[in-house]
């Protein structure tokens, strides 16, 4: 697909993806996880450096006992995609992580392309980042430079209703968002 | 030992309360970072899990509150992303179901020590 090309279904793929925190017991397969991790390797990063590890389980125990360390893991998923920072990698480059957050925007990049494959792929996908990183490192055995900076549950997604009531507040749109050439502009001039 | 009626039959697993604390020790690491209203999620998704746990063991005097009121909880809780005002009158109105059912545990019990001989 080049620029331009097949854009309005592209758009489709981006816009109707929802954060999936309901999941069959259907196992993912090697195959669409494997299309996962490409789409993560190939998301934009800073200076092509690559400092980020993902580190990919499907241990039934082991999603389970590090969902007790992450809150934000409402559910057991069937599958988790820890995004690590590889601490060892960023000194070889000479990278002072603690004096930076390129890594962190890094971390989303790569999440967003999973996020984004994942539902081609038909599959439902949910970032978490509310988990006790020491508790999650533990359980995981991650040596000290790795460091897990999100956890992105992975399943085949199960119908829910959200039950909203009439009068629930309307979604953000994207004029809410968005400036035109001055803060407070939502229009163009 | 207790002076309380022993009613009631165990319902969670030595490994089950230990997952159940792994979660509040780590929810109480994150209250220092995340926002406010986090904190209220969290207690009330550590209810979730524990009547999740209970529910595992079938508790011979409570199942149908708990089925019931975990799919109410678990329905509701994430009205915090998209529907703040629904979540927090859920969230005012939760204790009542909840004594309710604890009145209805005492009331048994009391009925209970009345019938048996002195």
């Amino acid at each position: 697909m080049s620029a331009g090309m097949q854009a309005d279904q592209f758009f489709e793929v981006l816009k109707s993806r929802r954060v999936v925190r309901s999941y069959t017991d259907e196992p993912v397969s090697d195959d669409d996880l494997w299309k996962l991790a490409q789409a993560g390797r190939w998301s934009a990063n800073g200076g092509n450096m690559h400092p980020h590890r993902f580190l990919i389980t499907r241990d039934a125990t082991q999603i389970r006992l590090m969902r007790t360390f992450a809150p934000g893991m409402l559910v057991t998923p069937p599958a988790v995609v820890v995004l690590l920072t590889d601490r060892e990698v960023a000194a070889r480059l000479k990278w002072n992580l603690d004096a930076s957050y390129i890594h962190w925007v890094d971390t989303g990049t790569a999440a967003q392309n999973m996020m984004n494959m994942a539902h081609a792929l038909g599959l439902g996908t949910c970032p978490v980042t509310s988990y006790s990183k020491s508790g999650v490192s533990a359980i995981l055995g991650l040596p000290p430079h790795l460091i897990p900076e999100l956890l992105l549950m992975v399943g085949h997604p199960k119908p829910v209703s959200r039950e909203l009531r009439a009068d629930a507040p309307k979604p953000i749109t994207t004029r809410d968002l968005t400036y035109w050439e001055a803060p407070g502009q939502h229009d163009p001039t | 030992m207790s002076d309380e009626p022993s009613t009631s039959t165990g319902v969670l697993m030595e490994e089950e309360a230990m997952q159940l604390i792994a979660f509040l020790v780590s929810a109480s690491e994150l209250c220092i970072k995340e926002p406010t209203y986090y904190g209220a999620f969290r207690l009330i998704d550590a209810a979730s899990r524990l009547m999740g746990f209970m529910l595992q063991h079938n508790p011979s005097r409570t199942s149908e509150f708990l089925q019931r009121f975990k799919e109410e909880v678990d329905t509701k809780k994430v009205w915090m992303m998209f529907d703040r005002q629904a979540y927090f009158d859920f969230l005012q109105s939760a204790p009542a179901q909840v004594a309710a059912e604890v009145k209805r545990l005492a009331d048994e019990d009391l009925a209970s020590q009345k019938e048996t001989p002195a």
